[in-house]
């Protein structure tokens, strides 16, 4: 008779629930009046991030530490790009997250988040995939595209996602069709200082919608690249109506670097380029059309 | 088409429940019911349906919130809805259907979209942006500056990439997640 209690399975199930006894220390419960509970994960000393999507538009909130506490908090900042809040509290002990490893597809991880009363609810599920920096609709540049398999309320969205040795892989996100993201934590450290001093991570912008397109075979080598942006939309007053850009300009380059998919364009729209003088490069009518702009500032949402 | 008889549906008067917690919350959900031409239930009366401005617990019937965005509700409606929509929400929701705001739908934090086949040529581009404003082909090709022959020849190429069988369809595919702000 083999020993029940002692076999492999009793033991990994002992060690789950070990992790996420060592791990409820970041685990923040978010009350705000009028509105449902939300999860969050005590980052710092006095600051616990949350899903911005998720998060109601409120000021103040209460903050419900797994591991004890209640603490009055102020929503500091949020950045819709990253999927990031920050909110301020006053009190609270230090966490002491261990850095996750580099995540790989089928491996455990354990999601996190506040259970409404004041508990701890677990989610055990794998990596589904992981891929490459990925930039969202809202711009904001993520380091990794990590995915789990695993589902998620909605009130559980923005806590801690742990890996197998207790590291903090990131925070919750419910993705396209409630597929379960991970903000990785080097993104939420990039975005959360400047979310805590001026309440936003400001992102370059220009003023413009654009739509992908083929460019007309006839100018390939002229625009240097078969894809670029269609401009058909101008923000009034904007930075690429102030530099000349029409309706109907295909923008092939910024500053040299080609721009055939949305995502080549942010990545030279980061917050580093607020303020930067740039070169345009456009198919206007046939013809290649170079044209100065002052990279604005994201107007907030 | 012959004219539609009157459907009955559409002039059937609901019994609606209003449950909130302050009364002059219940006066305004009541007047709402009112205005949008159905019965304020009264108290312990069986209803068809319910308008709550999100605090209802089980009632039987099912039930529309208001300025709630969460909930275990058949409807969701924002605080600012009128009559017509509350109308619609009733019924929708007495006729075992679920109701909300487009804007719910967006939920989920999306990457933006790439370049991904099948990429439109700017002509159709152009094309596509004069059926969205709903002009004809004939009216399309004098803002074009192009024959009607030609946009007829791009609404096809249109209808082809996008996999769409009419102009609505190939408005919506080709809109829906290709534009991008900057």
């Amino acid at each position: 008779m083999p020993d029940i209690a002692q076999d492999a399975f009793n033991q990994f199930s002992a060690a789950l629930a070990e992790r996420v006894a060592a791990a409820r220390g970041l685990v923040a419960g978010i009350r705000m009046r009028g509105h449902s509970p939300r999860s969050g994960t005590l980052w710092r000393k006095d600051v616990v991030v949350a899903s911005e999507q998720a998060l109601p538009d409120v000021v103040e909130a209460e903050v419900t530490l797994a591991d004890g506490g209640v603490f009055p908090a102020r929503v500091a900042g949020r950045d819709p790009g990253t999927n990031v809040a920050a909110l301020r509290l006053d009190g609270t002990p230090e966490p002491a997250p261990q850095p996750a490893a580099e995540p790989l597809p089928g491996a455990l991880v354990l999601a996190l988040a506040a259970n409404g009363s004041d508990g701890v609810a677990a989610r055990l599920g794998a990596v589904h995939s992981v891929g490459p920096v990925w930039h969202s609709r809202a711009g904001g540049r993520i380091d990794r595209r990590i995915a789990l398999d695993i589902r998620l309320d909605r009130y559980e969205e923005g806590g801690p996602v742990i890996d197998p040795a207790g590291g903090l892989l990131g925070i919750s996100t419910l993705g396209p069709r409630r597929r379960v993201l991970v903000i990785p934590a080097a993104t939420v450290e990039r975005v959360l200082n400047p979310l805590l001093t001026t309440g936003r991570v400001a992102r370059g912008w220009l003023g413009a919608a654009v739509q992908p397109v083929l460019v007309p075979d006839a100018l390939h080598s002229a625009a240097g690249q078969p894809l670029g942006l269609m401009v058909i939309g101008i923000t009034k007053d904007g930075p690429a109506a102030q530099a000349g850009v029409l309706m109907g300009d295909i923008l092939v380059a910024v500053d040299g670097a080609g721009v055939g998919s949305p995502s080549q364009l942010a990545e030279l729209l980061g917050p580093e380029a607020v303020s930067r003088q740039v070169q345009l490069r456009l198919v206007r009518a046939g013809n290649i059309l170079v044209l100065a702009a002052t990279v604005g500032a994201r107007p907030a949402r | 088409m012959s004219a539609a008889p009157q459907s009955s549906a559409a002039s059937l008067r609901l019994r609606v429940a209003v449950v909130a917690i302050e009364s002059a919350r219940i006066k305004r959900l009541a007047m709402l019911v009112a205005a949008a031409g159905h019965e304020v239930a009264a108290f312990g009366q069986a209803a068809d349906a319910v308008l709550t401005d999100g605090r209802a617990e089980a009632l039987g019937a099912p039930v529309v919130a208001m300025g709630a965005v969460e909930g275990e509700f058949a409807g969701f409606l924002p605080e600012e809805a009128g009559p017509a929509q509350v109308d619609a929400a009733l019924r929708a929701v007495a006729a075992g259907l679920t109701v909300g705001p487009l804007e719910r739908r967006k939920d989920g934090f999306w990457a933006l979209p790439e370049a991904s086949a099948p990429l439109l040529t700017p002509r159709e581009v152009e094309v596509l942006a004069a059926l969205a404003d709903g002009l004809s082909n004939k009216a399309a090709a004098r803002r074009l500056g192009i024959s009607p022959h030609t946009v007829k020849f791009h609404t096809e190429q249109l209808f082809r990439k996008l996999g769409a069988n009419c102009r609505t369809e190939a408005v919506a595919k080709g809109f829906r997640k290709q534009i991008v702000e900057f």
